[in-house]
């Protein structure tokens, strides 16, 4: 009895707590949300996040805020989990009041993420998930400012394996939502040109990939296409050199951050060397002014070069929020998202300017221009596109 | 007559609880709840941990299982949620059951290694049967009802976190919880005693798998979105910690320990993520220092009251 | 492909015993379970990656110094958490349950989420019998682990300590009738097991570079092991880890790559259901 009398009390102390007093909230900024995996595996991308909110909120607040406010971003971690993303982009909206939401760079929390927007009706402008359906959905709500997966592999991948010649393909991918989708679309468009290919499966927490490894081989590709996300792929490339899988079949990192990393040429050693990878950022190609403004910023602000794009595309993301906010005047939801759909704005990659042709992964979604650049003698050699290219591919 | 207190209690506590919507904002409310999922988990599983003695590391397994069972089911037959859940749990009690049959007659070490197993086992195949899992991703499930709202899926809880306590509170209370207790203190003196010890076991391990399948059911068609997470050895931490934290082997320990770790968990996430790591010294030192727990540290503290009390 | 699943299943299979030995060790002494076993393992690794990295140590010194700092640190986890537990399994399992977590996080507060990688001790691949190349460092990891786990049997066999230990294993209570200290004994095998966890782990990471979590399969695995090999049983860890590897490694080059790590769980539910005291072990009397 006398137990549970305790456990009453101690069960309403526990209630008090969370009647009790919530952060006080100041009226004069508008808050928009990102959400971005602070921790876990991918907690890189969290960094590359912060620096660019960083960046973006002082350029922004600079020149002028938005609707005569201070612009003042919310931070939610996602820990790369959907679960934990769906519930962060709650709380986003339902604790902090969020105007807006951007960010994300796993499909798998996106693909969650999507679903609260669209229920609770905040705009939500992905910036590096890549999957397919969280435009295809044709939510009301869903932007994307970034690459798409059938973007990728159409727009640069597939064409870029044309222009090299290469006859036989290897598709790696981890068994995640990324992997397996890019995979797919890897599969149909190699089809398409008449490359010969095999597909295999792997995980991404994988350390020892000899035996798949010996599997790709037997198979003696021109090319392997590798989409495993994290330290997994600097395993994948060093081990593939020690088996002399490579430099003989080129490997292309299709994801891009991995292979800039900071540890990158740690965990790889000499066998980094000619591994090539996909990227919206080149140290040497800027394609735009403010393009420009941003790496000197980023030297000012830390002190070194920017490396990961990550930290540029949530930078675009928060420039397109803060224009579409303030060419609707207010923060409700329907008028941003016609502001959005309005945008024509220049930013670090280009000019944004979602597409509204509804059916299809293209629908409210920009696709920025990629790069494929390949790495010799520790230096950045962009290969694909011709335009934009400032060597030829060493093998 | 104690029966009577217990269901004397309870009731003003589920009433007040049906309050709470006329006071909470939508955001607190999903606190509420997901305390509530925690409560239910803590406390299935301190029917086996605490009351038995064997510590399962495959309770957040077995709610995996329950949520995986039905969301597959609706999502690729269509089924009913309600029924799902349902389905799911007798899921959850079959493997339960066998997993108990398979190394309840070991106990001890064999069993925390073998439901780890199992719990791994499980993660393997719900990343690669992609299909039907949708692996990593996790499987975007339909709600329990058809209006979203808060405040219903708060009463629905309630009622789930009743029957649970109710279940576990008769376990224990009746002539096979007596013989739960005389296998805790002493195995060998049950037995020769003629307690049936690994029957009571299995039954035991059986009942708290069923409890963790409907416990992880609803949660996942509440979330909306079922992920491995669920089924993770993070997540069986957590129950963990908070069974710990509250006190192995007290009825009250567990909800309290739930309700504690997840309000402050939620108070602590605004400084980063080191909630986890907070969490784990002070159960460490919990476990170690005072092993019954904060309900153990009341009842201490209230002796020596009373014990002051008589000398004067 | 035979060939090479052949040879990467030995490689991986004397890493498994290697990580096993240390479990088996203090199962068979003081039948306690240490799960933070594999966050031992990781942090030999760390401390081996901060001696040779960051203080530019040498990198047989800075393993040898990260195997003694872990050694302390398995003694320190003995006297402040494990003593006061014996005679209670399930009390020890949930102490060092949570110990892992803690470390886990940790780790992951000091040293970030990225693998951190020790300099490789040699460079480059070697051809092996003309069938395929091999790495050199794998090549390397394989000796050092056939001579530690050699060292241990020696160990246990010849020296005074080893007959103790052997003593106590088989019969505790007689052995300190025999004026066994067996608190000290406990004291010193309990850090003597995280000191192997620790040599595994500082002969490892250089491959298989070590991340706060990177630990739990290694844990897992040596569970795995330990069950299947037997309880205790040092030969049944050396013969249980050498069957895992080979399995894996068939099974992902033969049947299914996504599904390499099941294999091992499998068996153990299968010995379980089968012979539960393992290959090698004693049935309970």
């Amino acid at each position: 009895m006398k137990r549970l009398t305790f456990g009453i009390c101690v069960l309403f102390l526990g209630l008090g707590l969370v009647v009790g007093a919530t952060p006080g909230v100041a009226a004069d900024t508008i808050k928009v949300g990102v959400v971005g995996p602070r921790t876990g595996t991918a907690a890189a991308t969290g960094k590359a996040f912060e620096e660019g909110i960083k960046l973006a909120t002082g350029y922004v607040n600079s020149k002028g805020g938005v609707l005569g406010k201070n612009l003042e971003i919310v931070f939610e971690d996602t820990a790369g989990a959907p679960d934990k993303a769906a519930s962060g982009f709650e709380r986003l909206a339902t604790r902090d009041k969020v105007a807006m939401v951007l960010g994300e760079s796993h499909s798998s929390s996106a693909l969650a993420e999507i679903e609260v927007a669209n229920r609770l009706k905040v705009p939500f402008i992905v910036a590096e998930a890549w999957a397919d359906p969280i435009t295809a959905k044709n939510y009301k709500y869903v932007f994307r400012a970034g690459p798409s997966n059938s973007g990728v592999v159409n727009h640069t991948i597939a064409k870029w394996v044309a222009h090299e010649k290469f006859k036989k393909a290897y598709i790696v991918a981890e068994n995640t939502d990324w992997g397996l989708g890019i995979g797919k679309l890897c599969e149909a468009a190699l089809a398409k040109i008449g490359v010969v290919y095999e597909t295999l499966e792997t995980e991404r927490k994988s350390q020892d990939h000899y035996t798949e490894l010996a599997k790709i081989k037997a198979f003696d590709p021109d090319v392997i296409l590798a989409f495993i996300y994290g330290t997994g792929l600097h395993y994948f490339v060093a081990q593939a050199g020690e088996m002399k899988v490579s430099p003989k079949a080129v490997i292309l990192d299709g994801a891009g951050p991995p292979s800039l990393w900071p540890d990158f040429w740690k965990n790889v050693g000499d066998y980094g060397n000619l591994e090539c990878f996909v990227s919206s950022m080149h140290e040497k190609v800027e394609l735009t002014e403010l393009a420009t403004y941003f790496r000197e910023a980023y030297v000012k602000e830390f002190g070194v070069q920017p490396t990961d794009y990550k930290s540029r595309s949530i930078f675009d993301a928060i420039l397109i929020a803060a224009d579409a906010i303030n060419r609707a005047g207010s923060t409700d939801p329907d008028k941003l998202v016609q502001a959005l759909e309005n945008t024509n704005l220049l930013v670090t990659r280009g000019t944004a300017k979602f597409d509204t042709t509804k059916g299809g992964p293209s629908y409210h979604h920009w696709m920025p221009p990629m790069l494929v650049i390949q790495w010799q003698d520790k230096k950045q050699v962009v290969l694909y596109p011709p335009e934009g290219a400032t060597g030829k591919l060493k093998r | 007559m104690k029966n009577k207190t217990f269901y004397v209690t309870l009731l003003p506590f589920t009433a007040l609880f049906c309050l709470l919507p006329l006071v909470l904002d939508d955001y607190k409310l999903h606190v509420v709840i997901v305390s509530l999922f925690y409560a239910m988990m803590a406390s299935s599983w301190n029917l086996i941990a605490g009351y038995t003695g064997q510590v399962s590391f495959a309770h957040a397994a077995f709610a995996g299982i329950g949520a995986y069972t039905s969301g597959i089911l609706a999502v690729k037959a269509g089924v009913n949620p309600w029924i799902g859940i349902g389905i799911g749990v007798v899921a959850a009690a079959v493997l339960g059951l066998a997993v108990g049959v398979l190394c309840l007659r070991m106990g001890g070490i064999y069993l925390s290694l073998t439901t780890l197993g199992f719990s791994e086992i499980l993660h393997i195949i719900i990343t690669n049967e992609y299909e039907f899992t949708r692996g990593t991703m996790g499987l975007q499930v339909p709600g329990l009802i058809t209006h979203y709202s808060k405040s219903a899926y708060l009463y629905i809880f309630i009622a789930a976190t009743v029957i649970t306590l109710v279940v576990i509170y008769r376990l224990i209370h009746s002539n096979i919880g007596l013989n739960f207790r005389a296998v805790q203190n002493d195995e060998r003196a049950a037995s020769s005693l003629g307690v049936n010890v690994i029957g009571v076991r299995v039954l035991a391990f059986t009942v708290s798998s069923a409890l963790a399948g409907l416990a992880g059911g609803l949660y996942g068609h509440y979330l909306l979105l079922i992920t491995p997470e669920i089924p993770s050895l993070n997540q069986q931490f957590l129950v963990l910690s908070m069974t710990v934290i509250g006190g192995l082997g007290s009825f009250v320990g567990p909800i309290v320990g739930a309700f504690v770790l997840e309000v402050l968990s939620e108070y602590i996430r605004a400084y980063g993520e080191y909630h986890v790591l907070v969490f784990g010294l002070v159960a460490l030192g919990m476990a170690r220092f005072f092993p019954k727990g904060l309900t153990g540290l009341v009842q201490q503290y209230k002796t020596r009251q009373t014990h002051v009390m008589g000398e004067a | 492909m035979f060939s090479l699943a052949l040879m990467n299943g030995i490689v991986i299979g004397v890493i498994y015993a290697l990580s096993a030995l240390g479990v088996s060790l203090v199962v068979g002494i003081m039948n306690v379970i240490n799960f933070a076993h594999g966050e031992l393992y990781i942090l030999a690794g760390y401390f081996s990656f901060i001696f040779a990295d960051a203080l530019g140590w040498n990198i047989y010194v800075s393993m040898a110094a990260a195997v003694g700092l872990v050694f302390l640190f398995g003694i320190l986890i003995e006297y402040s958490l494990i003593r006061p537990t014996y005679g209670n399994d399930m009390y020890s399992l949930i102490l060092t349950f949570i110990l892992s977590i803690v470390l886990q996080n940790a780790y992951l507060l000091i040293f970030g989420p990225y693998p951190n990688k020790p300099p490789n001790w040699i460079k480059g691949a070697t051809n092996v019998f003309g069938q395929f190349y091999y790495g050199n460092q794998r090549l390397a990891a394989l000796v050092a682990g056939v001579i530690v786990i050699a060292a241990v049997f020696l160990m246990l066999k010849k020296t005074w300590f080893g007959k103790i230990i052997r003593a106590a294993s088989q019969d505790r209570e007689m052995a300190e009738l025999n004026g066994v200290n067996t608190k000290a004994l406990n004291m010193l095998s309990f850090g003597l097991g995280c000191a192997l966890a620790g040599a595994a782990g500082v002969i490892l990471a250089p491959v298989f570079p070590v991340s706060p979590t990177s630990g739990v399969p290694i844990a897992l695995t040596a569970f795995v092991v330990v069950v299947l090999g037997g309880m205790g049983s040092m030969w049944g860890c050396v013969v249980g880890g050498l069957a895992l590897g080979l399995v894996e490694n068939f099974g992902a080059a033969f049947i299914s790559t996504g599904y390499k790590h099941i294999f091992g769980f499998i068996i153990l539910i299968l010995v379980l259901a089968i012979r539960p005291v393992g290959l090698f072990g004693r049935s309970e009397t």
